[in-house]
């Protein structure tokens, strides 16, 4: 039984997709209680905010859930944290989420291929850049964002440990940062994380992943033959 | 019972003159309300004089009598003006606002007859004192906010130039003027700024609690901010800051400026917008390029898709 290749692999566990649910509703949430807050002049942003019910509720749900979303990403770490320190999860060039060269010579080779000058896709690992690439963009977020959205949720608090001489500019910057980096959040998972877990051919209307945490063992040999390798490749079994 | 209705209604029109406006505001409006055009006065302007009697009456004052206020036509209006039917408080202030008022400034000083308080304090104003003191005509007095005399409403309603939904555009009618900042040396990017800032924001999409010009800068009563009289001159912005924001110091109240971003912020917003612009341009373009690879390949080669092996 060992020696056998399933026909599935558990890519996520329970936890991990607990979290992701967890950020998939804040983030929707915070997208559309907040969208009407950057375009308030067109008339579309009214309807958004009367879905909440007006724009004092919109302004607690997009409190309560930025609130939510950062609970998650601390949850996220300490798990991280403790998976590491009990030797849970290991970190490993073939597995890793951290950036690597490698994620970088990825990109170019599999934009050639997409070119047509090359006739070959580069390998990935159990993270290729795409993911990496998706997953970094929150922490990005979540210390643009998040911090900024703290700030402007206390703002008399935040005051108080504001340096004298950034208190001329530093409100200006945070709603920058805030808005500006929230639309930049909301266009990557528009284009990159629709695209790449929706639309694609062999995923679309979406992978379930996100629901069973499985992924077959084809797309996995398909998507991750790096990771099969570390995993099965001294095995035999199911593999035509 | 139908005798009885009867006389009743025949009642009914008295109870609705009680209710707007006297028979002598009738016999003026007889003309007045259906007059077209302009008329020249002797000073060479050109003014209408044309009432909407249906909407006067359903103002705040719709049930004065035209001569309550245009006190110096108390017998026969089309005579010249009598000055001695007009109380001597209200002849002097006129006096002081004759470059002020167009076509009536004893209508425009008689609001104080009323708004006593109101009035004083609005000739301490900043505005007030523009007009009685510096003698400029285009500062603003009660009509330039209020709208005119004969269609106020009440603050709470909608059509009032001074209710919640209407009182920046109202702000604005002088303060969005270039030439206007331009004469009094105060910039239009100040309203800009507001509307653009967190409070303006919320403001547009009609948030209850999101503070306009009059919250922190006071109305009647308004002075220049270095005025220490005013709400928002330096030493009192805690203060004016802190109805809302509770523990407000010198260091949060600095937030508000309506000036347009200081270097800090203006590079930091382009630096921004460009990583924005090159993380859209990375991630469309790789989509785009990835999804006709896919077409390509699934659809054209019929999924013959190379790999490292």
């Amino acid at each position: 039984m060992n020696n056998e290749i399933p026909k599935e692999y558990m890519r996520f566990n329970v936890t991990e997709r607990i979290q992701h649910v967890f950020m998939l509703v804040t983030f929707l949430l915070l997208t559309f209680s907040g969208w009407a807050l950057k375009y308030p002049e067109i008339e579309h942003s009214k309807g958004l905010i009367s879905i909440f019910g007006g724009p004092r509720n919109a302004g607690i749900v997009h409190r309560i859930a930025g609130i939510g979303m950062l609970l998650d990403f601390a949850w996220h770490c300490a798990y991280l944290a403790y998976a590491l320190a009990t030797g849970k999860m290991k970190l490993r060039m073939d597995t890793t989420i951290i950036p690597l060269p490698k994620d970088v010579v990825d990109a170019v080779k599999n934009i050639l291929y997409f070119l047509g000058l090359s006739k070959t896709r580069p390998e990935f690992g159990r993270f290729s850049y795409i993911h990496k690439f998706d997953y970094w963009a929150v922490f990005w977020g979540m210390g643009i964002i998040g911090l900024s959205g703290l700030f402007l949720a206390f703002p008399v608090q935040s005051s108080y440990v504001f340096p004298m001489w950034s208190v001329n500019w530093i409100w200006e910057v945070i709603s920058i940062m805030h808005s500006d980096e929230a639309l930049l959040a909301i266009v990557f998972i528009l284009f990159w994380h629709f695209y790449n877990e929706h639309l694609r051919w062999d995923k679309f209307p979406m992978s379930m992943t996100w629901i069973t945490g499985k992924i077959t063992i084809e797309q996995m040999k398909h998507e991750h033959p790096l990771e099969y390798k570390l995993e099965f490749g001294d095995k035999k079994g199911v593999d035509k | 019972m139908k005798r009885f209705l009867f006389v009743v209604s025949l009642w009914l029109p008295l109870l609705c003159l009680s209710y707007s406006a006297s028979a002598e505001t009738f016999t003026c409006l007889a003309c007045h309300s259906a007059m077209k055009g302009n008329i020249r006065t002797e000073k060479g302007a050109l003014i209408n004089v044309n009432v909407d009697g249906d909407q006067y009456a359903a103002s705040v004052h719709g049930g004065f009598d035209c001569i309550m206020c245009h006190k110096q036509f108390g017998s026969n209006p089309h005579e010249p003006a009598k000055l001695v039917d007009v109380p001597k408080n209200i002849a002097d202030l006129a006096s002081k606002l004759s470059h002020k008022a167009k076509v009536d400034p004893i209508a425009l000083a008689a609001c104080v007859e009323c708004h006593d308080a109101v009035y004083q304090s609005v000739l301490e104003s900043v505005h007030g004192k523009n007009v009685v003191e510096k003698k400029e005509s285009d500062g603003a007095m009660c009509v330039d906010c209020h709208g005119s005399p004969h269609y106020i409403q009440k603050k709470l309603s909608p059509a009032s130039h001074i209710n919640k939904k209407n009182i920046i555009k109202t702000c604005g009618e002088c303060h969005e003027k270039e030439e206007l900042a331009k004469k009094y040396n105060f910039s239009t990017e100040i309203l800009e700024k507001y509307k653009e800032s967190f409070h303006g924001k919320k403001y547009t999409l009609g948030h209850a609690n999101a503070p306009t010009c009059v919250d922190c800068h006071s109305y009647h009563d308004i002075k220049k901010w270095d005025d220490p009289k005013s709400p928002v001159a330096m030493a009192n912005r805690t203060t004016t800051c802190g109805k809302c924001h509770k523990g407000a110091t010198p260091k949060f109240v600095a937030a508000i400026t309506h000036k347009p971003y200081g270097p800090i912020p203006y590079w930091f917003e382009k630096g921004l917008i460009v990583l924005l612009l090159g993380v859209f341009t990375f991630i469309v373009g790789h989509v785009i390029l990835e999804a006709f690879a896919e077409i390509r390949d699934k659809v054209l080669n019929k999924g013959k898709e190379g790999h490292d092996e």
